[in-house]
């Protein structure tokens, strides 16, 4: 269903944690679209009823795609990923 | 457009609201009462404060005041609800020895009004609240104490007396430009869209009561506005799940001002802590107060203490992202009480103002004590210390 | 980067075709300039970049005009100035803007600030549009250009807008299905846009360029249609599309379901003018331009003499727009300080780029019956999970305008800062599509960050 376009996967691979499960991305990727890439467009759970809410602007405007990233929550999308992020659901859980 | 109520009340906060709200409780459901304000319902400082319910336990008289409000809180949470009510208790934390002296003051203030506050030391009181420094050495808990959201407290007030009262109409973005007076009556409101004849009035707009009562051709009431800098968190990432201040904060907030109320550039400002979780986990950061006239800009010296002081608590704030920050003026009254009753001078005239920060708490006694003397039926407590007399020139 | 305090002649901030017109000018002409960008490339949300050192062997398909914008983009990596990405700018006075950036508070000292943040998109609540899935135009495009991710399977697009066929064609070279292509706007009312692009050679080429793309892939663009709902579990699986009248208001009964795995959702921009209006400058609401719009002199401006302004902040207008007039402050700031004087014909390239824009704009004015798209219980502040009910309810009580709704059911005060809910929420909630937006808040932080920055801002007071 997503993947990524070929020749985009030349370059350093980076392994990250999301809610305890291994992520494989690359480096340059942000955490939203690694997370996309691996078919996992629910990032958060929404505010007062915890529904699964992902990526809306991706580009920093719409704070829906937050996660937690070794405990602070900030937006997937501008965050770059790094090797050993441990990375959880943002939101009401 | 020539209009009559039988009541208007000129102010949308949570004072006015209240007023509103225990008037239709007491008086038959064909009376006629008119809100007004110049913007939105809680558009003034009900939509940019805490919410702090709090009892004040130093004077007998201040303990049933307060004590009787935050009750009535509750009581409003289960017939309205949708105000995000928290009982949540209040933390009053301690930093050093001296602090932790006034637990025992304080201990025994609660005791000598038959409540009861708890002194808990460094790990129960991390038990309560995992969010705390390591190094905080104790709190004093006192259960009673809440948090409320006011803005959204205004409307559930005025939804509650709409249902009670078909003929309550809230008019917001209506502002009152003056009055029409018989001598020592008031006669009718003059608003920007149009005059409404009435006899009764009450002035419930906080720190522009005493513009409205000058508009009155009386004189201006002692009220000040006292600023307060205030941030919130992003959602789900408070720190803390009760309501933390610290114990300076009783002596900074409810003692009487040292500095000159009336002036705008002589007071440099304070801060003591107020925390409090709201209902989409977030944190409200607080409490500062300076007087420095009707200024609404931030002042980045205090906010910035703000967040160093909460963050000394809990830790945790550092990282919190801060979505917004504000200022709010809280109307201050010269001599530390509200005004609630009768301005005597002009028949159907009412006072409900000048509660500083203790606005939330005070709402719901402030509009049945009004709404008593209103209807003419016994106040709920003693409201001689309250009554706006103690001005009149 | 170490420093907390940076100095500089010039700030510039954003490092889109309107931030790097202005600062590589400078850069030439020998000014200290530093650039502050949210993004981890120059490019801006238009000419968006792979990562660093990544090159797609297939499949990242663009119009001809960002061939210039990615020279630019050359130019301006090249050029000898600071740029700083991924900086959050969260206050400013004249003189200073203050950022966070690699988790550090740090300030930005200069004597002419160029502001050039861009835009972001428009939203419009419908049922379902908060399914992961279901994201912007521009989000599409930032998927497939910024980063090489194939975003789904079958993809509806949908809005209104120049936007709509580069959301299309990045889809298209990645090799997703475009099951529908929806332009809210009739067939001829964007008839009116013809002239502009007729009589502008470039404009021709780009438009033939997405004539061919569409024709190649067999994509049709329907005109007069937009999406009524989206359904889905934990990701978007459908959507239900159909007609509108030429006021935007939903013809139900014409309804069908197509499946989807993502939808990408553009009814236009909206202008980002928080910093400006922080740091003095004026605002006018021109709906026709997304909204409310910086309003600058004609040698860009602001009504503070030393904060300038060029493209999306002063007017939707695009990548040409943002380009001359970028371009135009810097010969102004040249002029002020060198008193070499502004060419004529880069006054001439800004006035006319515009009156084109705003020409094709016209062509593609907000439609207020989109605002029916909501149901009662459709989310329409997504950060508080506010209802179009909620919202309504709010007002019945508050009071008529975007601040008493805010008041009443907290819509609008999440982290956003009302920037997604903001363009709806007043109209939807007064039943009047052509009311007035209250002008945006300004207020500290510009964007949410974290205690810590707020805290150790140097030179703060």
């Amino acid at each position: 269903m997503s993947g990524r376009l070929p020749g985009v996967g030349d370059r350093e691979v980076i392994e990250f944690t999301f809610e305890g499960a291994a992520v494989t991305a690359y480096a340059g990727d942000s955490l939203a679209m690694a997370l996309w890439a691996a078919e996992i467009p629910a990032v958060r759970g929404s505010s007062t009823a915890g529904e699964p809410r992902g990526v809306l602007c991706n580009m920093g405007i719409c704070y829906e795609c937050l996660v937690i990233v070794d405990g602070e929550t900030v937006r997937s999308c501008t965050t770059l990923v790094r090797a050993g992020m441990n990375v959880e659901r943002g939101g009401l859980r | 457009m020539a209009e009559t109520a039988d009541i208007v009340v000129i102010g949308g906060g949570v004072i006015g609201s209240s007023v509103v709200h225990y008037l239709t409780r007491l008086l038959d459901p064909s009376t006629r009462i008119v809100l007004c304000d110049r913007g939105p319902v809680a558009g003034a400082t009900s939509g940019s404060c805490m919410g702090h319910l709090m009892v004040t336990p130093d004077s007998a008289q201040d303990y049933a005041l307060t004590k009787t409000s935050v009750a009535l809180w509750r009581q409003l949470n289960e017939e309205l609800g949708g105000f995000d009510y928290n009982p949540t208790g209040a933390l009053y934390l301690a930093e050093n020895d001296e602090d932790q002296e006034m637990f025992a003051v304080l201990q025994k203030q609660f005791d000598e009004n038959g409540d009861r506050a708890d002194v808990l030391d460094a790990k129960s009181l991390r038990e309560v609240e995992p969010g705390l420094a390591d190094d905080v050495p104790g709190a004093l808990f006192y259960p009673g104490d809440g948090v409320v959201l006011p803005m959204l407290a205004c409307g559930a007030l005025l939804r509650g007396a709409k249902r009670r009262n078909p003929n309550v109409c809230v008019r917001s973005y209506c502002g009152v430009n003056g009055f029409e007076r018989e001598g020592g009556r008031v006669t009718a409101v003059k608003t920007e869209r149009g005059v409404i004849a009435t006899d009764t009035v009450i002035n419930a707009c906080g720190v522009w009561a005493p513009d409205l009562s000058e508009r009155l051709g009386e004189q201006r009431l002692p009220i000040y506005p006292r600023a307060g800098n205030l941030a919130i968190t992003g959602h789900h990432v408070s720190p803390i799940r009760t309501q933390l201040l610290e114990i300076s904060y009783l002596r900074f907030a409810h003692a009487a001002s040292d500095v000159d109320p009336t002036g705008t550039t002589n007071d440099r400002g304070g801060h003591a802590v107020n925390m409090q979780p709201q209902r989409n986990g977030g944190c409200l950061i607080g409490s500062t107060r300076q007087f420095c006239g009707m200024d609404k800009d931030i002042n980045r010296a205090l906010l910035e203490r703000s967040l160093m002081r909460a963050e000394r608590y809990a830790p945790g704030v550092a990282a919190a992202p801060i979505v917004r920050t504000w200022v709010g003026l809280r109307p201050y009254s010269v001599d530390n009480h509200p005004l609630i009753g009768p301005w005597d001078p002009v028949k159907g005239f009412y006072i409900a103002a000048g509660h500083e920060g203790l606005g939330i708490t005070m709402a719901p006694i402030t509009g049945l004590l009004l709404a008593q003397q209103i209807a003419g039926v016994a106040p709920e407590i003693d409201v001689t210390p309250y009554l706006p007399a103690r001005f009149v020139a | 980067m170490s420093e907390l305090v940076i100095d500089a002649d010039v700030g510039v901030v954003g490092a889109g075709p309107g931030g790097m017109a202005a600062a590589t000018r400078l850069a030439e002409a020998g000014l200290r300039v530093t650039v502050l960008d949210e993004g981890a490339r120059a490019g801006g949300q238009i000419y968006r970049q792979l990562p660093d050192g990544v090159a797609a062997s297939v499949g990242i398909l663009e119009p001809p005009s960002h061939d210039h914008g990615h020279l630019m983009t050359r130019g301006f990596e090249g050029a000898e100035l600071r740029r700083v990405h991924g900086a959050t700018v969260w206050d400013a006075k004249p003189g200073r803007l203050w950022f966070e950036h690699e988790g550090r508070s740090r300030l930005l000292r200069c004597q002419r600030i160029v502001l050039a943040p861009g835009a972001y998109d428009r939203c419009i609540p419908f049922p379902g549009w908060t399914l992961p899935g279901v994201v912007t135009a521009g989000a599409l495009q930032v998927m497939v250009r910024g980063f090489g991710v194939v975003p789904g399977k079958r993809a509806l697009v949908v809005g209104s807008g120049p936007l709509l066929l580069p959301t299309v064609t990045a889809l298209l070279g990645a090799g997703v299905e475009v099951v529908a292509a929806l332009e809210a706007s009739s067939r001829w009312r964007a008839l009116r846009a013809a002239p502009g692009v007729i009589g502008n050679a470039a404009r021709r080429r780009e438009a033939v360029w997405y004539m061919k793309q569409l024709w190649r892939h067999g994509v049709k663009l329907q005109w007069g249609w937009t999406v009524f709902a989206c359904e889905g579990g934990d990701r978007v699986q459908r959507a239900v599309i159909g007609r509108i009248d030429g006021q935007g208001r939903p013809k139900r009964g014409t309804e069908r379901t197509i499946e989807v795995d993502v939808v990408g959702a553009g009814f236009g921009l909206v202008p980002s003018t928080e910093l400006g209006l922080r740091l003095g400058a004026e605002a006018r609401y021109l709906p026709e331009r997304g909204g409310h719009c910086v309003i600058v002199d004609d040698e860009q401006r602001t009504a503070e003499p030393s904060v300038y302004a060029a493209g999306e902040i002063c007017g939707i207008g695009g990548a040409e727009v943002a380009a001359a007039e970028g371009a135009l402050c810097a010969a102004a700031i040249l002029r002020e300080l060198r008193g070499d004087a502004v060419a004529p014909a880069v006054l001439r390239a800004a006035r006319a780029e515009r009156r084109a824009a705003d020409a094709m704009l016209r062509a593609f004015s907000p439609l207020p019956g989109l605002s029916e798209l909501a149901r009662p219980d459709t989310i329409v502040c997504r950060c508080e999970d506010v209802t179009r009910l909620g919202a309504q309810q709010a007002a019945e009580v508050h009071g008529e305008s975007m601040r008493a709704i805010k008041l009443g059911c907290r819509a609008g005060m999440g982290p956003c800062q009302a920037r997604i809910c903001g363009p709806s929420l007043q109209a939807m909630a007064t039943g009047d599509g052509a009311c007035v937006m209250d002008r945006p808040v300004v207020q500290v932080p510009l964007k949410a960050v974290r205690a810590a920055t707020i805290q150790n801002a140097p030179e703060a007071c």
